[in-house]
Order: structure tokens, then sequence, then C-alpha cells
């Protein structure tokens, strides 16, 4: 892995998206970086970290989006360069504090990077943060490669600073996550000096106070930004055309979209035909500019992911130009022409661009699809998102859906975010039943609880995992506890930060540095509200089903359930086995009547196959952990556990 | 017998809510269990054929196939099966003391059973707390304490099939008309599994008219009475037309009406009153609370009896043909009663 903090100017490395981005930041002189993690942003507050050290800066996972956008500011605020990673419905956790902050301004540069998963690889929405930026007021760019990434990172300090307002640096997975070539610039000598002006006339933006009122004068000076924002953005390097003077068509693109616009192209060989209009700055679009490329043709395609945010902007500006640049036709997500869900790949836009310049372009032949599809659909394995073999959360929600199914009263429990969201899937025996953002899950019971009133005699549960519980459960739970709804929450306490790559949360006493920090006790938080908590192992089946009901019982209040066991992937277990497992294969009754592979077919841990020639399960030595959980799940007690000397 | 499997089972009786807990389908496999007095089906199987289809007294039940298997002579669909005698019966003095529902005929059956040998373990119906709950007793001395009625719809199957897991035979069973329809079922090995061993050597059969929801008689009552003071509950004769609960220090009289209102479904279509699939079949005695109706339908049955007089655990008297003609329509009543929803579920 490269070093993002090494000092060899021009030199030229293979970087992640995410790296260029930090070392970006590192070249800016960035002193404070502050996010929460979540795919595909985590790499950056993770890259800042490891060198923060070498670089003097304080990195740090926040409890949540809104925290380190207000932990990030108190840098600006305090004349330092800082910056807020988040993904992209992070932005609206923060989006809050993100409008005040607009309108307050800032000092020391101040860049907020979303990065978004288009086509939600690794995320339950599709958001897109780009309207932020126009709804509150605040200038918007989009690095188109790897390169870019870097620079425009570094170049995004200096226009905030330029503009006293924080600048949105948008990426995606697939800049964040793909790799390319990246030439270092300079590393500056760092001596980072915090102070906080709050004294001088309130309304002077170095030393008055900081604050969005008065609202008319601040925002009126808001809007000055973004006019001279625009006329920066004429002029800006990262804005660029390829392709001929008088293109047939002419496509605008930004982000990951100009390396997908770019090998559209290639592939057709219509570079002849086809001008590439690449936007850094895509809000506010700078009107010259558009203005200028808009008269090269009259037909226009815009090419991005999910909303048409660049396409509505253009045509607005298209709208006022109509004097000047005359009518035009333009192709895009509103007429179809580009997909308006998912994210976009080069076949995808290849397409489009053929058929408005009638050329005839087979990305995949129908006949190798007419062959590949059946061949696939027999031959491949079908694989499930699955838990890991050892994850605690497949014997939690054992028992979650045991308890719930016994109980027999339709009973279900109402999902969060992280690794056990896959528990809406049958690899968590499809427990989950709503799932919405961090915190809803606790959020929504709070509401289910209070429905008893008219007639609701059904269970309900929430599931926090121990990240969740920090980040937005604590209010959804002070609401449910005030109002006395009848819930069971079960916080899947797996000891970090899990899914998104075992980051720090404020329930560990550690921090992103590495450092120490104070270890907040979930128990005793629950505990403070008058919350009747329980505390079980889920690998105990016996005890951890028996809390459940005993809390369950309980009518009126919430109740908590702590289910302690860390992640099979955790630095403290992996590469450990507590148990060699074993199927004792003359017990096992395999598809007989009385266990239809229970453990395969239900239970499923990845460390567990079916050998359909002896008909019996086996284990897998070379991916079982050694938890031992199946052998509490064999009706037969079939499987054998021997405790690792 | 026309076998099937989960699927079928949940939806031609657990979907229907045509499930009286018997416990038949449970304690064979991961997949049924209960809770509460409630039946759980916890994951789907998906297997074509199961024994909880096969064993489910709620499913098309061959009563030709249970008749030749139990007595070796065709079904005659009479109200009160096919028997040998009808006695009335009580404790004898070998029997001793207990909180008997009626005159003690099955705790004295069962006593002498295991005493005598002919059993090694019996299938009762103990409770825990209120909760109606089976145990397998071993020792003579335990039987008693499972006597009286439990009123409730109960798993007693379940215990046998874990017994029978377990490895144990030569057991008894005590249970109502769908319990022993069950065990029935499950002693013809209906799957034709090559290791099944029949682990039961002798049934007594319990006379029901209905039993109630679990929970919602809980429910029901918890609203009247602090249900850890109920002592007992009793349906005296007609006609008083009430049910009974006895706290410690009182009885609370509720009209039947409202309790028959927590009757399963399932009881409604069951044209079994007297346990017809049974060794013997044992009741309340109209007209003498500390007397019971004992049906002898088998050898084996006649044996017990012998066996329990003899021994002084029984004592038997004359049955009249006065009482033997109001069974007869009161079990006669339950059959058409049965026929009639049946007719009106397929309507």
């Amino acid at each position: 892995m490269t070093n993002i903090a090494e000092h060899d100017k021009n030199a030229r490395h293979l970087l992640m998206g995410n790296e260029a981005i930090a070392r970006g930041a590192l070249e800016a002189g960035v002193a404070v970086a502050a996010g929460y993690p979540g795919t595909p942003s985590s790499e950056i507050i993770e890259n800042l970290a490891s060198v923060s050290g070498k670089r003097d800066l304080y990195v740090e996972w926040s409890t949540n989006e809104k925290v380190a956008m207000e932990v990030a500011a108190a840098a600006s605020f305090a004349e330092l360069r800082t910056m807020c990673v988040l993904k992209q419905n992070g932005v609206n956790v923060a989006s809050d504090f993100f409008l005040h902050l607009a309108g307050s301004g800032t000092r020391g540069g101040m860049v907020i990077i979303p990065c978004e998963d288009p086509g939600a690889l690794s995320s339950i929405n599709e958001g897109d943060s780009r309207h932020f930026s126009r709804m509150l007021e605040v200038p918007l760019i989009e690095p188109g490669d790897f390169q870019e990434a870097k620079d425009m990172t570094k170049w995004a300090f200096e226009l905030s600073e330029e503009l006293r307002c924080p600048v949105m640096l948008r990426s995606v997975t697939r800049l964040s996550h793909a790799s390319g070539n990246v030439v270092f610039g300079d590393l500056p000598e760092v001596d980072h000096k915090a102070r906080f002006q709050h004294d001088g006339f309130i309304l002077d933006p170095d030393t008055g106070i900081m604050c969005s009122a008065p609202v008319d004068y601040r925002h009126g000076l808001q809007q000055e930004k973004i006019k001279k924002a625009e006329e920066i953005f004429e002029t800006s390097p990262f804005n660029t055309y390829t392709g001929p003077e008088k293109p047939e068509l002419l496509v605008i693109t930004s982000s990951a979209c100009n390396l997908y616009t770019r090998e559209a192209v290639l592939l057709l060989g219509a570079e002849d035909k086809v001008g590439i209009l690449k936007l850094g700055t895509t809000w506010p679009l700078p009107p010259k500019l558009l203005e200028k490329h808009l008269a090269m043709t009259d037909k226009i395609m815009i090419v991005e992911e999910v909303i048409p945010f660049l396409e509505e902007n253009v045509k607005i500006l298209a709208a006022e130009l109509a004097g000047t640049i005359g009518p035009k036709t333009f192709y895009g997500k509103r007429d179809g022409s580009i997909p308006s869900t998912n994210e976009l790949n080069p076949d995808l836009v290849v397409a489009p661009i053929a058929t408005v310049l009638g050329m005839t372009y087979e990305g995949v032949p129908a006949a190798y699809t007419e062959k590949a599809l059946p061949l696939a659909f027999f031959n491949a394995p079908s694989r499930d998102l699955t838990f890991c073999p050892g994850c605690p959360h497949r014997a939690s929600f054992w028992n979650i859906h045991n308890v719930l199914s016994l109980d027999n009263r339709n009973g279900f429990v109402c999902g969060d975010i992280g690794c056990y969201s896959m528990a809406m899937l049958p690899t968590g025996f499809s427990t989950l039943r709503t799932m919405h953002a961090m915190g809803s899950g606790t959020g929504i019971a709070s509401g289910f609880g209070q429905l008893g009133r008219f007639g609701m005699d059904q269970p309900v549960m929430a599931v926090s995992g121990d990240s969740t519980f920090f980040h937005s459960v604590m209010p959804a739970l002070v609401n449910a506890v005030h109002h006395k709804a009848d819930i069971t929450l079960v916080v899947l306490d797996n000891g970090g930060t899990a899914m998104t790559g075992f980051q720090s949360h404020p329930g560990l006493e550690i921090d992103a540095q590495g450092g120490d920090a104070k270890k907040l006790d979930i128990r005793k938080i629950c505990e403070s509200m008058d919350i009747l908590v329980r505390e079980s192992d889920p690998f105990d089946f016996e005890k951890t089903q028996q809390q459940m009901f005993d809390l369950m019982e309980i009518k009126e209040g919430v109740k908590v359930l702590i289910l302690k066991q860390a992640c099979a992937l955790s630095p403290e277990k992996k590469h450990t086995k507590k148990f060699e497992m074993k199927v004792v294969e003359d017990a096992c009754r395999g598809e007989n009547c009385g266990c239809n592979r229970l453990c395969t077919r239900i239970f499923r841990c990845p460390g567990l196959v079916w050998d359909a020639e002896k008909g019996t399960s086996k284990i897998d030595d070379a991916i079982c952990t050694g938890c031992g959980v199946c052998a509490d799940v064999c009706p037969v007690g079939a499987i054998d556990r021997k405790e690792v000397a | 017998m026309q076998i099937a499997g989960s699927k079928e089972l949940t939806e031609q009786v657990l979907s229907q809510d045509l499930c009286t807990v018997c416990g038949a389908c449970v304690g064979l496999c991961p997949y049924f269990k209960v809770h509460i007095g409630k039946l759980a089906k916890i994951f789907d199987c998906d297997l074509e054929k199961g024994r909880c289809y096969a064993h489910c007294p709620k499913t098309d039940v061959d009563f030709e196939q249970l008749a030749q298997a139990l007595f070796q002579q065709p079904y005659n669909g009479e109200p009160l099966g096919i028997y040998r005698r009808i006695t009335a019966a009580k404790a004898g003095d070998k029997t001793g003391t207990g909180d008997f529902q009626n005159g003690g005929t099955v705790t004295a059956l069962m006593t002498c059973a295991l005493e005598s040998g002919m059993v090694d373990g019996a299938v009762l119906m103990d409770s825990d707390g209120l909760l109606p709950t089976p145990k397998l007793v071993t020792r003579a001395e335990d039987v008693v304490k499972c006597a009286s009625t439990k009123y409730m719809a109960a798993p007693a199957v379940s215990c046998l099939n874990e017994a029978a897991t377990d490895g144990k035979t030569n057991l008894g069973f005590v249970g109502t008309a769908c319990q022993l329809t069950g065990v029935a079922q499950m002693r013809l090995n209906p799957l034709e599994k090559a290791d099944f061993v029949d682990p039961v050597n002798l049934t007594v059969g319990l006379f029901c008219t209905w039993a109630l929801d679990t929970r919602q008689l809980m429910d029901f009552l918890s609203t009247r009475v602090d249900l850890k003071t109920i002592t007992g509950m009793d349906v005296p004769p007609p006609p008083a037309e009430v049910f009974i609960v006895k706290t410690g220090e009182t009885v609370v009289e509720i009209p039947l009406d409202e309790i028959r209102a927590l009757v399963p479904k399932g009881c409604g279509v069951c044209p079994d009153m007297t346990a017809e699939w049974a060794d013997v079949s044992v009741g309340a005695f109209e007209g003498k609370t500390d007397w019971n109706t004992l049906i002898i339908r088998t050898e084996k049955g006649e044996q017990l009896v012998e066996k329990a007089v003899a021994g002084g655990y029984l004592v038997l008297d004359d049955f009249p043909a006065e009482g033997l003609e109001h069974l007869t329509l009161g079990a006669g009543n339950k059959k058409k009663r049965a026929r009639d929803n049946v007719a009106k579920e397929e309507k």
C-alpha cells in the first residue's frame, strides 16, 4: 500500500480514489478530519488516521455524521483546514447543521466529501447528495478521474477559503474504490495553530460570531459567494472539452461517468463526431462556458448517474440562453436515453450515443447472451448474501426468530443498519420486517409500541448494532422510554463498527487514531433511563431465548437485551478457534423426516456443507471458525464440539 | 391414508385453525414446537411426506385402518366406538387418595400398570403453575401428582414422541381422543421407517367433550382471578351450566357459555367423545361424582382392569342401563355435531 504521507513530489502511484482524496487533503495541509464510517467513504478517514501522527492531524470517527460535520466546522472556525467525510445518506443526517453552516460561512478551508453509491452496491438507498449543493447553496465539485480526485481535493480547500463557505466534493463508488495513476504534489510543512476569534464586530467574517443570522444579510452574502463561484468556475482547469470543433453530439458529463463516456466514444470510434464536456464544477454551472459549448451543436446528451441533476441545471441555462444558442434537442434521463436508476457503465452509455448518431454497436452479441444466460443459470452455484462463518448475528437472529415463532403472536422486528441488516434475508431467517435509516428501527418500534391502544397485539422488537446505538438509536430510545412504548430492543453488540471495517465507536476504549478513548457502557446508559436491561451471549441459546421470553412477558415500557459476542472477523477473534467441530455421520439424520437438513438448509452457516453422496452434513474446516454454535442447532446432537486446548 | 408434509399440514390444519395442540407433530423434528399451549411452526420443512402430517388427528384419519390395527375388526362407527364392556369404577384402597377429578380410576390403573411392570413409564399430564405440562412418570407414587382434569388443550403426545426418540419403550399413555388418535396413527409407523419401534404398551383414554385454548383461558381468567392462586377447575354435571374455578379460599363460577367461546375450533370437528382408540377409556359417572365410567376396549385393557381389581387398586360396580343410554346419546351427539361442522367447513 502506498504511503500517502510520502514526500516524493512528482512520483506516480497507483491509488484508490479514496487514497487520492486523502493525499489531496494532506497536500492542502488539512488539520482535522471527521466522519462516520459508511461504504464507499470509509478509507479516506482510515488513511488519514494512519498518518495522523506523522502529519499532525486530528482524525476522528464521530458518533454520527452531523456531529462529524460539527467537529470539522469547529476547526474551520479556528482557521484550520478541515474536512468531513460521509456516505450519501450521511449528508441527510448532517443536513440540518449543513444548512446553517452554509449560512454562517466558514474560515479555514472546509470540504464536505460525500462518497456515494449509485446502484446501492453497499447501501439500501441510492441517495444523490448533489441536490444538497443547490438546496443549501454551497459549491459542488466532482473529480472525473483519480488524479483529479487528489488535485481537486487540494483545490477545494483553497476554494472554500476564497469563498468563505463549505465546498462539497462528491465521489462515487467507482471512483472511491477503483484505482488509477496519481502523480503526487508537494506536502506542506505543517504547523497548525488554532484560535477562534469571536469578539470582533458581530458581522465580521474573521472575528465576529459564527451564525446564520441575521438571515437576510447572511443569506444574501451566501448568494454572492455562489455568484463568485460561478465566475471562478468559468476558467477552472477541471472543466475540459475533448472533441471536434463542430461535433454532431455534445455529451456533458462529470464524475465517473466521464470515464464511461470516454470509453463509449472510443468503442464507437466516434471521436470525430462526439464532443465531451467534462465538468469538474457541477454547481453552480458556469454560464459562459456552457454557452460556448452548447452553441457547438444542436444535440446535447447529459450522462450522469441517479437523478437528472446536471441535466436539469443545463436545461435551465439553455432556456436562459435560448436567444443566442437556439433550440436544442436533449438526450438524458428525462427522455429515457440514460437509465434513471442504478449505476452506469460504458455499455449503457454506448447505446444511446450510437442511437443518436445512427450507428450500430453491439456491445454483447445477442447470440452470446443467449448461450451465456442458461449456462450461468444452470452452472453457477447460487449464492445468497450471507453472514460470515461464526457470525454472532446468525446466532442472535436464530434466537430472535425462534422466540418470535414460539411466541406465535405474529411479532416482528424493526431492522436497522449494519451487517445485521442482512437478517431481512434467509441468512438471518428473514427476521427483519422494516428497514430504513440509521436508528430508524428503534424509532419505528417506538411508534408501533403505541399502537396497542388501537388493538395491535403483536410483540414489537427492534435491533441495533453497538455503533448504531450511539449514532442515532439513543434519541429514539429516549422517546420510547418517555412515552412508555411497549418494545424490546435487542442490541447486537459485536464490539465495533463491523460492517464498514471495524472502525471504533464510543463504546470502545480506542479511537480512530488508535489512542485511548473513553468507553461508554450501553448497559449503564440504558439503566440510567430506568430501562430493564438483560445481557446474554447469543451463542447461549437457552439463556438468550429465556431472557427474550422474560422481557417480552413484561407489558408496558422499554426492555433492552444486550447480546454480546465479538464479530468473527474482529482482531481479537480472527484466526482463532474455540472449538474443533465434527459431524458424527452415523447420528446425522440428514434429509430424513426428523431433521431435513436443519443445519445446512436453514441455519446455513457457510462452515457447514451438505455431503450429498453420504447424505450427511460435514464441517468445512477451511472456513469453520469453531464458534461451536451449530452443535446446539442440530436436533440430535450429531455435531460434536471439542474445545481447542 | 394419504400422507403429505408439513406444508399441507399447515394449509389443512394450522391455517384452518383446527389444531387442538395434541402434540402428535411435536418432538419428532425441529420444526414444530409448542409454547404456552400453542403450536408453532418454527421453519418451513419441504419434505413431501412427514410424520407430522401422518400422525395428526385433524388430517384425514383412516378409522378402518386404526380399527384393524387396534381391535382386529372393522370400524363400526358406533357412538362409543369398539369396546368389550362398560363398568363403573373407582380407586381402591391400594391406590390411596389424591386430588381426583372423580373416582380416581385413571390414577388407579396407571399406578397398577407401573407397579406390576406392565409399563416402565407413563406419559401423564402434570401442571406447571396453571399450564398443563406433559410428563413421563416412571415411579408409581408420582402418578397421583398428575391427577385431576386440566381442561386445556395440551401437547401430551410430544412427551411420548420425545421419550420414543430417547429409545424408551413399554410406555403407558393417558390422553384425550385427539391425543390418542395421534398416538394410534404413530403406532402404525405410517412412514414405514425401518428403525421404528412401537414405544407404547398401554393407552388410557379420557372422555372429552371439548378442551379450552390455553392462552385464551389464561387471558380470560386473569381478568377474574389471580392465576397463581388457582387450585382446580371443574364442570359440574348438568343442569349447572357453570365452569368452576377454585382458588385457595373461594370458588368462582363462570357461565359455561362464556367458557365455550374459548373452545378451539378443532374440537368442533372431533367425532370422538370417549377416546375410542385406547385400551380403556375413563370418564365421569353421571350422578355419582366419586365414581367413573370405565370402557374396556381391548384384551390388554381387560387384563389391566383384572389386575387392578385383584390388586385392590380398583373397585368396580355395575353400570346402569340408563347411564349407557345417556352416554351413547352424548357421544352420538358429538359425532353428529362434528359431521355437521365438517360439512359446514367444506361448504
